[in-house]
């Protein structure tokens, strides 16, 4: 055994499996604990050898980046080891995400609730930008809940860093509802304001209780898009039209917030229109977002001990809610594997009608990387 | 998004439901005409709802939603489409041929849509139809078996009305039926009334026991108002006229008082409005919300040690410098961004002095300086 096994068969002593809690194409979650400390956490086993390539590409992104990144709102990587041929993730172990506390009817929404969920995202969301690290994925499914209330942005399976010039980066990224017009319209080159139209779409969705803008397919999404915020004229963006997808969905007059938004105040409708702005450049920033006049506005945010909590976050569940890394998509493209009983189970909307573009996108990506990266 | 949005028939402000429409793919507008009989479908509070969309257009007149917001398309009998102004035009000097397949139609004879897919729409139609007649119960068989073959039955008739297969033929076995069984279908047309007729009774007993409620609430609550005046009058009464203590007095009344409320409150049981929810959740806890504040570290504390320069020389950002309005402007893309991330990531570690790096490397947590902040590492 040489120093290197020993060094990894040191490490997995330190870990214990508990029980297996889902499972998705590409990984298996455990929940487990520190053998010194009794410290609940998540295992995540990597399957290798279910991709030509070897590793999976979002394995890889998920452990570059979260090695790095470490924020009170993102999830904590404690620890990678191999075990046989598979690698293990070890995680900090969340019960709740966002979804499923929008979902949850008996709960009621305060506005500072809202805005407490918000900024706390935005930090997150801040530090990844800081470091120039695009997430690529923020969705309600994605944002973790601990159990002392803090949110904690979860899966970075589609998380890159900023592209050096001359480096086109995937459009096929961020789940379809949450994806902003310019990734749409097919824009190869893009900045950290992608992230923020999510936000903004997540911002809406905890006022709405309801996705905001639910299209059906990415032409829909632009029809959608257009029909809650207007049809973008060239003043609005310009360059719009030279993007390389782009196609014409129709006319549609831009209809004032505050009819759908019927209960929020001025500053929160302010915000909103800051992050859906169709002009990327124009877009608000994440730091500039957390210095807005809505977070400082009464009422304060809700301290995060005090959020209210969805019932059956207590009862063990699978997957994705444990780790909102999980594609479920993957089941969708492979039946047969043990995995799409799981995806079964797990009717959530979003990611089941989802299934198929983040199959095709998770795979599109690892290619273009890969050959981004040979020259 | 709500799947029965359709039947739920809620009100859409006319003439500015963009914004509504954007939330659901099936938008709904309520009936409001009287010239409308049979068709649609009925939700809970018995009005018809319709259904309508954004792409709406009328195939005859070709005028759509976008042109005249207030489009009205209405079925005829032939299960074609058209709008309101065209069957004012076409149909209001009585019975005229259906533009789009000839049929002899009449004005009155069209109905709301309530079906997205009019196919479904004429299905509910012949279902609705049959069913008047087809009612026959499992009761109304001696086996299972029988029960099976006539429902089997009644769906070969459906799928023939519905398919428009062997239309006289399936007319001709539904008449039939109807003159075999029918002492039988009347029978059961007045059970099938008795039944609703007990449901609604049933509903009218709930909701008058309701009501009871109530009342018996507002006259506890009466009573217990009553009744502490009492006490105090009492109370009042005894301090002035008997020779006790005073002090011994006013407390045997505060004690009767809070037997009582306690009676009052065990009672009153564990129901709790949601309002009720929130209130408590509101002053649940003495955790004080703090103030926002925006960022918790101190990251941007530092004064940059650079000066970012207009232009670089740069060969790998010659494309993107050239189409400055171009598709990378569209997408958002600064070409600044990438040469401060670099000039950063250059200096970023400058004063960090190395012993404290050495010590992070045996723990799992990589390269972290003193302050706590992440230095991006190159692999």
């Amino acid at each position: 055994m040489d120093a290197v096994e020993k060094a990894n068969a040191e490490r997995q002593k330190r870990w214990i499996k508990d029980q297996k809690v889902g499972e998705g194409t590409y990984a298996v979650v455990y929940r487990g604990h520190e053998a010194s400390t009794g410290k609940k956490i998540a295992i995540k086993k990597i399957k290798v050898g279910q991709f030509k390539d070897g590793l999976d590409m979002s394995a890889i992104r998920e452990v570059k980046y979260l090695r790095e990144l470490h924020h009170q709102n993102i999830i904590a990587l404690f620890d990678v080891f191999s075990s046989k041929t598979n690698l293990n993730l070890v995680l900090e172990f969340l019960d709740a995400d966002l979804e499923l506390i929008i979902k949850d009817r008996s709960i009621v929404f305060l506005p500072a609730d809202i805005k407490s969920w918000l900024a706390m995202t935005l930090r997150g969301l801040e530090f990844c930008h800081r470091n120039w690290v695009l997430h690529r994925d923020l969705k309600p499914n994605n944002l973790l809940i601990a159990s002392d209330g803090q949110l904690k942005i979860a899966d970075f399976g589609l998380a890159r860093d900023f592209a050096d010039p001359g480096y086109k980066m995937t459009c096929q990224v961020i789940t379809r509802w949450y994806r902003p017009p310019e990734l749409l319209f097919g824009s190869r080159y893009y900045s950290t304001a992608v992230d923020i139209w999510s936000v903004g779409c997540i911002f809406a969705e905890l006022m709405l209780r309801i996705p905001y803008l639910p299209g059906e397919s990415d032409v829909d999404q632009l029809r959608t898009t257009f029909r809650a915020l207007g049809t973008p004229t060239e003043e609005d963006w310009p360059g719009h039209t030279k993007l390389p997808h782009y196609v014409a969905v129709g006319q549609f007059p831009k209809p004032p917030l505050r009819d759908l938004f019927t209960a929020a105040t001025a500053d929160a409708l302010n915000l909103l229109s800051k992050c859906l702005i169709y002009e990327p450049r124009k877009r608000i920033s994440a730091r500039d977002a957390l210095n807005h006049p809505y977070f400082f506005a009464l009422p304060n945010p809700t301290n995060p001990a005090k959020l209210p909590k969805s019932a059956s976050q207590l009862a063990p569940r699978p997957l994705e809610e444990v780790d909102g890394n999980v594609d479920p998509s993957g089941s969708a493209a492979a039946p047969g594997t043990k995995a799409a009983g799981t995806a079964a189970r797990l009717k959530r909307k979003a990611s089941v009608s989802e299934a198929e573009t983040r199959a095709v996108a998770r795979r599109l990506d690892f290619t273009l990387s890969s050959s981004q990266r040979s020259p | 998004m709500s799947k029965s949005g359709w039947l739920r028939g809620t009100t859409v402000r006319k003439g500015l439901g963009s914004s509504q429409n954007t939330r659901a793919s099936t938008p709904q507008v309520q009936s409001t005409s009287t010239t409308i009989f049979g068709g649609g479908v009925k939700d809970a509070t018995g009005k018809v709802s319709e259904y309508s969309s954004m792409e709406d257009q009328c195939p005859v007149c070709k005028s759509d939603r976008y042109l005249n917001p207030k489009l009205r398309l209405l079925v005829s009998a032939c299960y074609h489409k058209m709008c309101e102004s065209c069957i004012d035009r076409l149909f209001t000097l009585g019975p005229a041929p259906c533009p789009i397949c000839g049929k002899t139609l009449r004005k009155l004879a069209f109905m709301p849509q309530t079906f997205e897919d009019l196919f479904v729409e004429k299905e509910v139609a012949v279902r609705r139809r049959l069913a008047k007649e087809f009612n026959k119960r499992r009761e109304d068989f001696t086996d299972l078996r029988a029960y099976n073959d006539y429902l089997e039955q009644v769906e070969d008739i459906m799928f023939n009305l519905i398919n428009d297969i062997d239309v006289a033929k399936t007319e001709d076995r539904i008449k039939q039926y109807r003159i075999e069984n029918a002492a039988l279908i009347e029978a059961n047309i007045q059970k099938d009334e008795s039944y609703a007729a007990q449901l609604r009774e049933q509903e009218e007993t709930e909701r008058s026991t309701r009501a009871e409620r109530a009342r018996e609430l507002e006259k506890e609550e009466d009573e217990e108002r009553r009744a502490r005046e009492a006490v105090e009058r009492e109370l009042l009464n005894n301090l002035e006229h008997s020779s006790t203590d005073a002090l011994k007095l006013v407390a045997k009344s505060r004690a009767e008082l809070a037997k009582r409320e306690q009676a009052r409150k065990a009672s009153a049981g564990a129901a709790q409005s949601r309002a009720g929810v929130l209130r408590s959740r509101a002053v649940m806890s003495a955790i004080p919300d703090e103030p926002h504040v925006p960022l918790q570290d101190n990251w941007y504390a530092y004064e940059d040690k650079f000066v970012l320069k207009d232009d670089y020389f740069d060969p790998l950002s010659e494309a993107v410098k050239k189409d400055r309005e171009g598709i990378m402007r569209a997408g958002g893309y600064r070409v600044e961004e990438a040469w401060e991330r670099a000039i950063r990531c250059a200096v970023a570690g400058l004063d960090v002095p190395p012993s404290s790096e050495l010590s992070a490397v045996q723990s799992v947590v990589p390269h972290v300086d003193l302050a706590g902040d992440v230095v991006m590492a190159s692999a």
